[in-house]
């Protein structure tokens, strides 16, 4: 359940670390797994001049606003055959306009909810689905 | 239907009963109820909480029932000379093949015929030679019976 001031992992090579959550873009108060949130940088990887040139991903400092997609949360989801699974943080992926994720790597698990959701990409980008 | 087992206190999980909690190293913990979910955040161990199966089993508690049962003495079959035949006479005879034994049946039995023969032989010519022999009766073959004389008192 992630809403307005919630703050979250990010978890792609983006290059953010902590985005928080302004906007949630669903008519409800909050956010879950699968959902997609504008965030607020609020802690980003210092990038250098080196580094800047060979970087595939986009460069993201501190205070960009971009949207994300909630990956995993703290509060419990319910799955299907009744099972509870909650997880021990709250992360999300950076995406861009067109809903592609931003990084080219996913570091850490993410929800399987992200399958039903349609997030293709970030599933099979991920090393592991729970 | 796979039946889960409480990563806490040992217990099975059976399906939408309690939680699954994934940690920040990607291992999952799946948990029978808030009890033993509190418990393991708590750090408890369970080898500590008397009232776990992991606990029962290290302490040995409820096992005495299932290992008296399983002593039961069983009787072993123990072969013993006997006089008359000792061990290996016993071993031999009980070992031979039916063959043998037959035969060996059949060789007694030859055996014997002939010495009844020759016995039933024997008579025979003795028979002749005391012709005298014959002419006893039967009773006095037998014998008469003796009196039964005064003895003492």
């Amino acid at each position: 359940m992630i809403q307005l001031k919630s703050r979250l992992n990010v978890i792609d090579n983006s290059g953010a670390l902590v985005a928080e959550c302004i906007k949630v873009l669903r008519n409800a108060r909050a956010a879950n797994i699968g959902d997609e949130i504008v965030v607020a940088v609020k802690k980003a990887r210092p990038i250098s001049e080196k580094t800047s040139s060979s970087l595939s991903a986009a460069k993201i400092r501190k205070g960009d606003v971009r949207r994300a997609v909630i990956v995993r949360t703290r509060k419990e989801i319910r799955r299907p055959d009744g099972r509870y699974v909650r997880f021990d943080d709250n992360a999300c992926v950076l995406l861009n306009n067109q809903q592609q994720p931003l990084g080219s790597r996913i570091l850490g698990l993410v929800a399987a909810e992200l399958r039903f959701k349609n997030w293709v990409k970030i599933v099979s980008l991920a090393p592991r689905v729970v | 239907m796979k039946l889960e087992i409480c990563n806490l206190s040992g217990y099975k999980i059976y399906p939408s009963r309690g939680r699954t909690f994934v940690s920040a190293d990607s291992k999952t913990y799946r948990f029978l109820s808030s009890k033993t979910e509190s418990l393991f955040h708590q750090n408890k161990k369970a080898r500590l909480l008397a009232w776990t199966p992991i606990y029962r089993r290290l302490q040995r508690k409820g096992v005495s029932e299932e290992v008296a049962k399983k002593r039961t003495r069983r009787n072993v079959k123990f072969n013993r000379a006997v006089v008359g035949a000792s061990l290996e006479q016993i071993n031999a005879r009980r070992n031979e093949k039916s063959d043998i034994r037959s035969a060996a049946r059949a060789e007694a039995v030859a055996k014997a015929k002939e010495q009844r023969k020759g016995e039933a032989a024997k008579r025979k010519a003795a028979r002749a030679n005391a012709p005298d022999a014959g002419k006893f009766s039967k009773q006095q073959a037998r014998g008469s019976a003796s009196k039964v004389s005064r003895s003492g008192r």
